[in-house]
């Protein structure tokens, strides 16, 4: 294990980057909130574990708590400003957002180091504590898509009336969309700078939302299995195209096309219908044993199905 | 309208009262200087014809469509500037003209969503982690799916079930919320015979543990088979009012809303 890291230090170190930038996109979409503002966390985060270690000599973990915490307020703000926006002009409002912070850092002047950016950010951070925080906020963000939180969350973005209607404030779900988005992407922001020392302007461009919505297309944008996935992809599939030279990026495109039009829930959305067809093979299978045991008549209505199986479970019962 | 004296009995609180209540869409009025009390332990229907401004009615009840004009009260307090999240909190459950269940969740999760609600309250409620991190299944929960027949489709998810079942597993969710005040927008609607001859008992059922219940519903007979009071409206307003019988027998109604061969057929 330890070989395979020293090998791919920097791909792993990339994956679980790419993965905590992801689920930066990914966690507003869940919630229905079509925000790309991620990426301009992402700038934030790294700017700020920049700044507050190379002027205060913080230790690494804790400026990657306080680019989150910052990035989280910022995205708070951003949220109060722009939540009752929705859809392609809420995007739209998020990626200005992005090109604000990119025009700020390039502007900063000492503090951010213009257009040169900051360099020789050293510090305690290594492979090891990126992949602990990355582990951490994983679980976070498993433990939303589970139990109630999943319901309400669920209810937020496929049905906003339906979930006022059972007692939900919507407003207050999307504001929570916009602060964990920005806690997410400072924390993927930090960590990157801490690993690789320098962060400029052009690392906090367009190319991240593309990024982070390419691991999302590809992987899934329902869960964060599907961050897992798209993070491993296209971390690592750029190092298996190197095979084929100047067409990688074409056949790159090719396969991120070819998921938008054929997995519109991505991989992840592959195995959970797959679940699902399993799910109801099981019961159909019940149910024709069922229908043969008690009824020539084979079911033709729910209520019917589910009459003749508790019909069934006496049977076996009685036997 | 003056009429609602005629209904409110003498010292009695009603869980909601709604007074000149108006939604304007522009120069459309959907509902139009409507009046009405709902008492506790009883059924009240709706009866009008498409585009008279039922459901447009129950979502003004439930907040989630703005008042042009009017005042409601929920047990006597000011209520028509309670925002739409805290509706629920007050036990005001409904169900939708379309069925609105989330793919993605079991009938057991989508039924346990308006349990969720119910724990809010403090009702019924677990402590704060295992309310966050809770799985479905909770007592709300079991009692909604024995009340609605729906033991057998736990695992189910909205697309597998027929609209019928689709149509009890809302009303379900809407009775796992415990509600003190239940709107029911065509509830059997999709329904064969025996089904909602069945969601009529339930509803029954409801009334006698002292539910109050707003029913919009096409079904004729069955609104006079359920219902203890029915308003009828047409264009945004109240037409006419009183028994389901004195109310399907009204020379207005028979023309707005069931047309002459009811009134030959009757």
């Amino acid at each position: 294990m330890s070989d395979f890291l020293d090998a791919n230090a920097v791909l792993v170190q990339a994956t679980f980057i790419g993965l905590v930038l992801a689920l930066s996109v990914q966690v507003p979409l869940r919630m229905g909130v079509f925000s790309f503002a991620g990426a301009g966390s992402y700038g934030i985060g790294a700017y700020l574990a920049g700044i507050v270690t190379l002027r205060y000599e913080t230790p690494g973990l804790l400026s990657v708590l306080i680019a989150a915490a910052v990035a989280a307020v910022v995205g708070l703000l951003l949220g109060l400003v722009i939540a009752r926006l929705a859809g392609l002009y809420l995007a739209m409002a998020t990626v200005a957002f992005d090109l604000i912070i990119s025009v700020i850092a390039i502007n900063g002047g000492d503090l951010t180091g213009g257009p040169t950016g900051l360099y020789g950010v050293i510090t305690d951070f290594g492979t090891l504590q990126l992949i602990g925080v990355s582990i951490a906020v994983l679980v976070l963000v498993a433990l939303s898509e589970v139990g109630r939180t999943r319901r309400r969350v669920d209810a937020v973005r496929d049905d906003p009336e339906l979930a006022a209607s059972v007692g939900i404030s919507v407003r207050r779900y999307r504001l929570v969309a916009f602060a964990a988005s920005g806690a997410l992407g400072g924390a993927a922001g930090a960590m990157n700078i801490l690993i690789r020392s320098t962060v400029t302007p052009m690392d906090i461009g367009f190319g991240l939302i593309v990024l982070a919505l390419t691991m999302i297309i590809v992987g899934g944008a329902r869960s964060w299995k599907g961050a897992v996935l798209g993070a491993l992809i296209f971390t690592w599939l750029p190092e298996v195209l190197n095979a084929v030279g100047e067409w990688q990026p074409l056949i790159y495109g090719l396969i991120v096309a070819l998921a938008a039009i054929f997995l519109p829930r991505g991989i992840h959305g592959l195995f959970v219908d797959a679940q699902r067809a399993l799910q109801r093979r099981r019961r159909r299978a019940a149910t024709s044993e069922v229908a043969s045991v008690g009824d020539d008549d084979a079911p033709d209505t729910d209520s019917e199905v589910i009459e003749t199986l508790k019909e069934s479970s006496e049977v076996e019962a009685t036997k | 309208m003056t009429a609602v004296s005629e209904q409110v009995t003498a010292n009695v609180t009603p869980v909601l009262e709604a007074r000149d209540v108006a939604v304007h869409f522009g120069g459309v009025k959907a509902v139009d200087g409507l009046s009405l009390s709902l008492e506790a332990g009883k059924i009240y229907g709706i009866l009008g014809p498409n585009g008279s401004g039922k459901s447009t009615l129950l979502g003004a009840l439930t907040r989630l469509t703005q008042l042009t004009r009017g005042e409601m009260f929920f047990d006597g307090e000011e209520y028509h500037r309670v925002p739409p999240a805290e509706v629920a909190r007050r036990r005001v459950a409904r169900t939708f003209q379309t069925v609105r269940l989330l793919g993605d969740l079991t009938v057991l999760d989508n039924i346990q969503l308006g349990a969720d609600a119910r724990a809010r309250t403090g009702s019924d409620g677990p402590g704060a982690f295992s309310r966050i991190f809770a799985r479905s299944g909770s007592p709300a929960v079991a009692d909604a799916i024995a009340r609605t027949s729906l033991q057998g489709f736990e695992d189910f998810y909205p697309s597998e079930l027929s609209y019928g079942t689709q149509r009890r597993v809302e009303i379900a969710r809407a009775i796992a919320m415990n509600p003190r005040l239940l709107l029911l927008d065509e509830p059997t609607a999709g329904m064969n015979q025996k089904e909602r001859a069945e969601i009529s008992e339930l509803l029954k059922s409801l009334r006698g543990e002292g539910l109050c219940q707003l029913l919009v519903e096409h079904d004729v007979q069955m609104m006079i088979d359920t219902c203890d009071y029915v308003f009828a409206m047409n264009f945004g307003q109240l037409i006419a009012q009183g028994t389901p019988a004195e109310v399907v027998q009204n020379p207005q109604v028979q023309e707005a809303y069931l047309g002459k061969k009811w009134r030959e057929h009757a």
